[in-house]
């Protein structure tokens, strides 16, 4: 961890008051806090020291990664130059081989206890972890080693937060998330597949600027980003209360931006903050491209079933092609998390999917 | 060729919706008689407010425009618009690539960002003396 306080090295760069506020201001806004505190969080920043950051890739495809790099607001380089230092990433690091690795044990014993421990992917445990190795080491043998100096451990993506694709059935590695392996430390899951970038720095920059770790809920998720679902803020949300439904993806209501509800818009069951945050430089989200959401931030998405199928279709009415075991799993965490706004979506939707059953079972049968 | 978002030819149905605009109008009204009665400023964030175009447009009307606007140039262009309700600002911060980042109503008697800082002000002093007592006077000369 660096000596000086992040309002030393922004003097040092040049970085002025007024630059500094409008970059809190915006992360005030993002983080839906009330919007006094983003000159609070510019005087507690400024005294703050940069925490050092250890990010491990495990069993993924980088698009974790490629989404943090697309950060706008905050911007990833303002979020690395001033606010944390990131000491280890395989990817985006100068060092390569031997040198990578010795910087990442650096920083481990430089921050013992005090850093922040990044991973994105899922942990392969079969057959003594042997299906995804870094330097000649297991991914489980790193994992373990690198979470017992953490401060915390944030998951980046459905794989490390909940196992995502690669522990989709039937699971040929034993991929497991983070905190199947990893107990007893502060686990925060930004789940999402991608997530979106700025939740990912969002989060991160709350940590920092408040020191310590937001509110998270049932699945480990920041409240401030996961606290509502999709459906809850979707712009399209007042057609589907006036039963204004698209039932082709051509069709007239399709063009009259219409609710994806039929189309198999998972969004009355997903939490995430894709409907206020959106995607590149707040242009759009899927909804808003036309797509219905595929439930992306929610455990075993890829095992629901059909994107095209109509919620009830899968995990909240029969249970379809949803193994027993992760049906009876998605009803607990939605009863969890949701609360009385999940089980409310959740009945809506069944009685308007059983009502679409018997008008026409046909159409039911999903894409 | 580029195509914008709004180019594409969906058209959004928004008859009948909205209404969050009363309400919000009630939020700056009684902010700005806070404001009045004790000096007390407050903020609105709109960016998380759930508005439709219609709302929008309403709140503009009911606000009215103002004489004064401001523009902040760091990492993106900042506007700061006096509405013609006195002590209302309507403020929009973008990045350098002109996304909105984030936008406001900042019920004040002007927007607490555009205030030079006191310890810019220490420094602005010392640097202005500096090149006083080295003779630079000159505009070419000075920074």
């Amino acid at each position: 961890m660096s000596n000086a306080t992040i309002g030393e090295l922004l003097v040092r760069n040049g970085v002025s008051r007024r630059t500094f506020l409008k970059y809190c201001t915006a992360m005030t806004s993002l983080m839906a806090l009330p919007p006094s505190m983003g000159a609070a969080m510019a005087e507690a920043l400024r005294a703050a020291k940069r925490p050092s950051v250890i990010y491990l890739s495990f069993q993924e495809c980088t698009g974790c990664l490629e989404s943090f790099t697309r950060s706008f607001s905050p911007s990833v380089e303002s979020l690395l130059f001033n606010v944390i230092s990131l000491d280890y990433q395989d990817t985006l690091m100068a060092a390569a081989g031997h040198q990578a690795e010795e910087a990442r044990a650096q920083a481990m014993k430089d921050n013992d206890g005090e850093y922040l421990l990044v991973i994105d992917g899922a942990i392969p445990t079969s057959d003594g972890g042997v299906y995804g190795a870094a330097g000649g080491r297991s991914y489980l043998d790193l994992l373990q080693e690198a979470g017992k100096g953490a401060a915390a451990i944030i998951c980046v993506g459905t794989c490390s937060s909940f196992g995502g694709i690669p522990m989709a059935e039937p699971n040929p590695t034993g991929a497991r998330p983070v905190s199947d392996i990893i107990t007893g430390k502060p686990i925060v899951n930004i789940s999402g597949c991608p997530p979106v970038p700025e939740v990912i720095t969002g989060t991160l920059f709350q940590y920092v600027s408040m020191g310590k770790l937001p509110e998270l809920d049932a699945l480990g998720r920041p409240k401030v980003f996961f606290g509502n679902t999709i459906h809850d803020r979707c712009y399209r949300r007042p057609f589907y209360d006036e039963g204004k439904f698209a039932k082709t993806f051509d069709d007239e209501g399709a063009r009259n931006g219409w609710c994806l509800y039929e189309l198999g818009c998972k969004g009355p069951t997903t939490y995430n903050a894709c409907a206020t945050v959106k995607w590149n430089n707040a242009t759009s989200f899927p909804i808003e491209s036309g797509h219905g959401c595929i439930g992306c931030s929610e455990p075993n998405f890829w095992d629901k079933g059909s994107f095209y199928a109509p919620l009830s279709q899968g995990a909240f009415g029969k249970a379809g092609n949803v193994s027993p075991r992760d049906a009876a799993k998605l009803v607990g965490a939605a009863v969890a998390v949701g609360g009385a706004v999940g089980l409310g979506a959740a009945a809506v939707s069944r009685s308007r999917q059983q009502k679409l059953a018997a008008a026409a079972p046909d159409k039911m049968k999903g894409g | 060729m580029t195509i914008r978002l709004a180019d594409i030819g969906v058209r959004l149905d928004t008859g009948g919706l909205g209404g969050g605009a009363a309400a919000l109008l009630n939020e700056v009204a009684g902010l700005l008689e806070r404001l009045a009665r004790t000096g007390k400023p407050g903020l609105i964030d709109l960016r998380n407010m759930p508005l439709d175009e219609f709302d929008r447009e309403r709140l503009h009307a009911a606000l009215g425009e103002g004489e004064i606007e401001a523009t902040l140039r760091t990492d993106g262009i900042s506007r700061f618009r006096e509405t013609g309700t006195p002590g209302v600002w309507w403020i929009e911060h973008r990045d350098v690539r002109d996304g909105l980042i984030a936008e406001l109503l900042e019920i004040a008697p002007n927007p607490d960002i555009l205030s030079s800082p006191a310890e810019e002000l220490e420094r602005g002093a010392l640097a202005l003396r500096a090149r006083l007592d080295a003779r630079i006077v000159s505009p070419k000369e000075a920074p």
